[in-house]
């Protein structure tokens, strides 16, 4: 049901009116002719609004006035039911005409719709001015949907519209430079006027700064549009946001700036380069040669330019390699080949090689890199003859050697550990040798790295074997500092030295038990002769002559044998090291007095003559050992020198020390026996003995007390005529304590 | 008047030999009694009180440093004289710091006993 409004009250009201007309007048006055033309106002209206429906209008008025006439004063004519006929007809019509007319108008205003949808989907915004630069169409108010008006700086930057406060209603019949830039005047710059003016489009770009500092760009392309005659009427303007296109732009160019600064440095770096650069294309020739290359090689770029690559290498076939090489892969890296300089000179080069193509991707030839790698070669070479040589040693040595890195990474190990852990170069020395998830506690990584050598014992109680550990920093070719160890197996050694040293405290324990024992023995026999002696000491005074010479002799007698017991515990507490030395400023003269007066009698019963040059000199010694010494030398010359024989003794001052000489005029000592004769127990000729008496333990003694004074003893001989008995001592102690230990 | 001596000795030809060479001295000196072992000294001592002993220093049951240090814990002014085979210095020192006033090394004759004896005796009284 359609709702009753204006227009249908009006119609039903107009109907009506004819239908109270035509009844008044038709039984009132009879009058039927006149009234019925009113009837086309209500028929045509409701025809023009309601279009079809005018039919029910003209049937009902006509329905009205066939009654009314019928019902009048007048008779029902002919001419009556020709008004109503024609009244339906006329209806009928207009609403046909009008149907027509609003299905018209229904596809305008949808093919309308559909234009302006497009239009506001679109990111362009169009607009339409016409010659009074009235805005006759607007596709949309608002730019860009992230665009507020707060986001345009205002004045003296252009105000940007805003949908906030722009609706269409507003700019649609306004002039466009008053709604667009709020001004009074067209803008000076307008090209609108020129579009007019020439029928020629344009387009103008128009730049903004936004309220975040950046910049918006609008591209308005400006349309004429033309009319019948070929006027301009009006114009389009379709306005464009290339914001985004403008910084590609930008940012193209300055890409395009660095690009370029880029390649003018690239220019001057392959200019400038020691390395040669040489570009060679896809036949084999030479096409660019810098100056690295003419350094090396020899040959100027104008000399080379064009020519076959081929002719440079040692080996031309290289040339072929290489590109071949450089197609397969398209590069080439650190390539070593040899190539020949213009005097015929090998050069040892690393070569990098790329493929150059043009911009279409097709390959236009090779660019090379090289470098002149002689002296590294020749180094290399080196190092691996020296290194080979130390692999060599490395390998035939029975220790293990290995070299780790400063992070723990087995660099080498030897043929010894390969066998025993695998080649295992690469791994962590702890994981390799340890099976450890950290590094050893005992680890001397640190101190090595420190530059410290360290030299250590290790044992391992997983194998119960030792090692004797050499850990030494290696600096590397490259400057960094690894740990080389050498280590060997000590096992054995170890263990000889265990017993070694178990053997040698046994063996100083026995030595002890004997010395201990010989010290009990010497006593014991010293026991039998204290009744010997005693007893013969009370009968002496009681016997006659020739008995108490007997007796005398058995006393002598048990006195040589006391003494050579004496000597022997002497040489035994030496050996305990229980003999010190009290050490006193003595006059040597007065020691030698001494020991002379008790040995004379002796000198002179075998009429023997004893000379003394002794100076007068003093000595920090022990005065008994000292006594000793010169007895036991004295007694010794008196002992051998047959009779009537002369001894010389003589002290003298020798630097630091004193030098004593005890000479005698004896049977002399084979050269061969000199170096032995103050070993225990040891006669020059057992011959002797039988003449001499005596049990060579005296020299010992005199060889270890001049030993404990820090002195040196020593004899020389003439057979047949004597010898010399030679001995030092210091004069000063150093220390006042006893020597010798 | 004759000086008491006590002999302590383990040996019996060696007391025998002490007796015979003390009475070489034309009665300087009276033995008043023996002892086989240091515990023997040491009682002897107390029993008999002699101006001097001559001790011997390997015994059984008590030997004579041991004894020497008794009988001078007893009698402070007790005069002693070591005759021992053991001669070397450590012993000696061994039985001086006991308290032993002389040393007498064996073997010895009349003579070393007798100038020891009279040495020892002199300094005492002095």
């Amino acid at each position: 049901m359609e709702k009753l409004t204006v227009k249908g009250l009006l119609v039903l009201s107009f109907a009506g009116a004819c239908a109270l007309l035509a009844f008044y007048l038709g039984v009132f006055t009879g009058e039927t002719r006149v009234y019925p033309h009113l009837f086309y106002i209500p028929v045509i209206l409701a025809g023009v609004w309601y279009r079809k429906k005018a039919i029910y209008v003209a049937l009902f008025l006509s329905g009205v006035y066939i009654l009314v006439t019928h019902y009048s004063l007048t008779y029902l004519s002919v001419d009556v039911f020709e008004r109503s006929t024609i009244l339906i007809v006329v209806a009928y019509i207009i609403g046909l005409v009008s149907e027509k007319r609003a299905q018209v108008e229904a596809e305008i205003v949808r093919e309308r719709d559909k234009f302006q949808k497009i239009l506001s989907t679109i990111s362009e915004i169009i607009f339409l001015i016409d010659r009074d630069f009235k805005v006759l169409e607007l596709s949309k108010p608002q730019l860009r949907a992230d665009i507020e008006m707060e986001d345009v700086i205002p004045a003296p930057y252009r105000r940007m519209p805003s949908s906030q406060f722009i609706k269409k209603k507003d700019v649609i019949g306004k002039k466009c430079y008053k709604w667009f830039w709020g001004k009074e005047k067209i803008c000076s710059d307008c090209p609108v006027p020129s579009v007019f003016e020439n029928g020629e489009g344009t387009r103008k770009v128009g730049s903004f700064v936004l309220a975040d500092g950046t910049m918006m760009y609008l591209d308005v392309e400006y349309i004429p549009v033309f009319d019948e005659k070929g006027n301009v009427v009006q114009v389009i303007g379709d306005i464009r946001d290339i914001t985004e296109r403008k910084r590609m732009e930008e940012q193209l160019k300055s890409a395009e700036e660095q690009l370029r600064e880029t390649k003018d440095y690239l220019d001057e770096i392959i200019k400038s380069s020691a390395d040669a650069i040489v570009v060679v294309d896809m036949e084999g020739n030479v096409r660019s040669w810098n100056k690295g290359a003419e350094a090396y090689m020899g040959y100027t770029a104008d000399e080379v330019i064009g020519i076959p690559n081929r002719k440079f290498f040692a080996d031309p076939e290289e040339a072929d390699r290489i590109m071949e090489l450089v197609l397969r892969e398209g590069e080439l890296k650190n390539y070593r080949t040899i190539v020949l300089r213009k005097d015929k000179e090998p050069v040892h080069i690393s070569m990098s090689a790329a493929l150059l193509r043009d911009k279409n991707g097709v390959s236009i030839g090779t660019v090379r890199v090289s470098r002149d790698i002689t002296k590294e070669v020749e180094l290399e070479q080196k190092i691996k003859e020296e290194r080979d040589k130390l692999n060599l040693i490395f390998e035939s040595m029975p220790d293990g050697v290995y070299i780790v890195s400063m992070d723990y990474n087995v660099e080498f190990m030897n043929k010894v550990l390969i066998d025993e852990f695998g080649d295992r170069v690469g791994g962590i020395c702890y994981e390799v040798f340890h099976g450890r998830e950290e590094p050893c506690p005992l680890c001397k990584n640190t101190e090595v790295m420190n530059g410290k050598t360290v030299r250590w014992e290790w044992h391992s109680r997983r194998k119960n074997k030792t090692y004797d550990l050499i850990e030494a920093p290696l600096r590397n070719i490259n400057g960094m500092l690894s740990k080389l160890t050498i280590f060997r197996d000590i096992s054995d050694r170890k263990r000889m030295e265990e017993e070694l040293r178990e053997t040698c405290k046994r063996l100083a324990e026995l030595d002890k038990m004997k010395l201990d024992f010989l010290s009990v023995a010497y006593h014991e026999m010293r026991s039998p002769l204290a009744p010997i002696i005693g007893y013969a000491s009370l009968l002496e005074p009681k016997l006659s002559d020739k008995e108490r010479r007997y007796i005398c002799n058995i006393e002598k007698c048990a006195r040589d044998l006391e003494e050579m017991i004496n000597r022997m515990l002497e040489l035994a507490r030496i050996d305990g090291r229980k003999v010190e030395l009290t050490f006193e400023e003595l006059s040597i003269p007065e020691v030698v007095q001494k020991v002379a007066k008790k040995l004379k009698p002796a000198a002179e019963a075998k009429n023997q003559i004893i000379s003394l040059l002794i100076p007068e000199l003093t000595i920090q010694a022990d005065e008994q050992k000292l006594l000793a010494i010169f007895t036991n030398l004295i007694s010794n010359a008196i002992r051998y020198t047959p009779e009537g024989g002369g001894i010389g003794i003589m002290v003298e001052e020798r630097g630091e020390d004193i030098r004593g000489c005890v000479a005698d005029t004896g049977p002399g000592i084979p050269a061969e026996h000199l170096p032995k004769i103050f070993e225990r127990f040891y006669m020059a000729d057992t011959s002797m003995t039988r003449k001499s008496g005596g049990f060579g333990l005296g020299l010992s003694i005199v060889k270890e007390y001049v030993r404990l004074h820090g002195g040196r003893v020593w004899a020389t001989s003439e057979p047949g005529k004597g010898s010399k008995f030679f001995f030092t001592l210091p004069k000063r102690q150093i220390s006042k304590s006893k020597r010798g230990e | 008047m004759k000086k008491r001596i006590l002999i302590v000795e383990d040996a019996p030809y060696m007391r025998e030999m002490l007796v015979e060479m003390l009475e070489q001295e034309k009665g300087s000196y009276e033995v008043v009694g023996f002892a086989v072992n240091g515990k023997e000294a040491v009682e002897k001592y107390k029993e008999l009180k002699p101006d001097l002993v001559t001790m011997d220093l390997v015994m059984e049951v008590m030997d004579g440093i041991q004894a020497i240090e008794e009988i001078k814990k007893y009698d402070q002014n007790a005069l002693i004289l070591v005759v021992s085979a053991l001669g070397t210095p450590e012993y000696r020192d061994a039985a001086m710091r006991a308290g032993a006033d002389g040393y007498l090394w064996k073997p010895f004759t009349v003579k070393n006993l007798t100038d020891v004896l009279t040495e020892l005796l002199e300094s005492q009284e002095k």
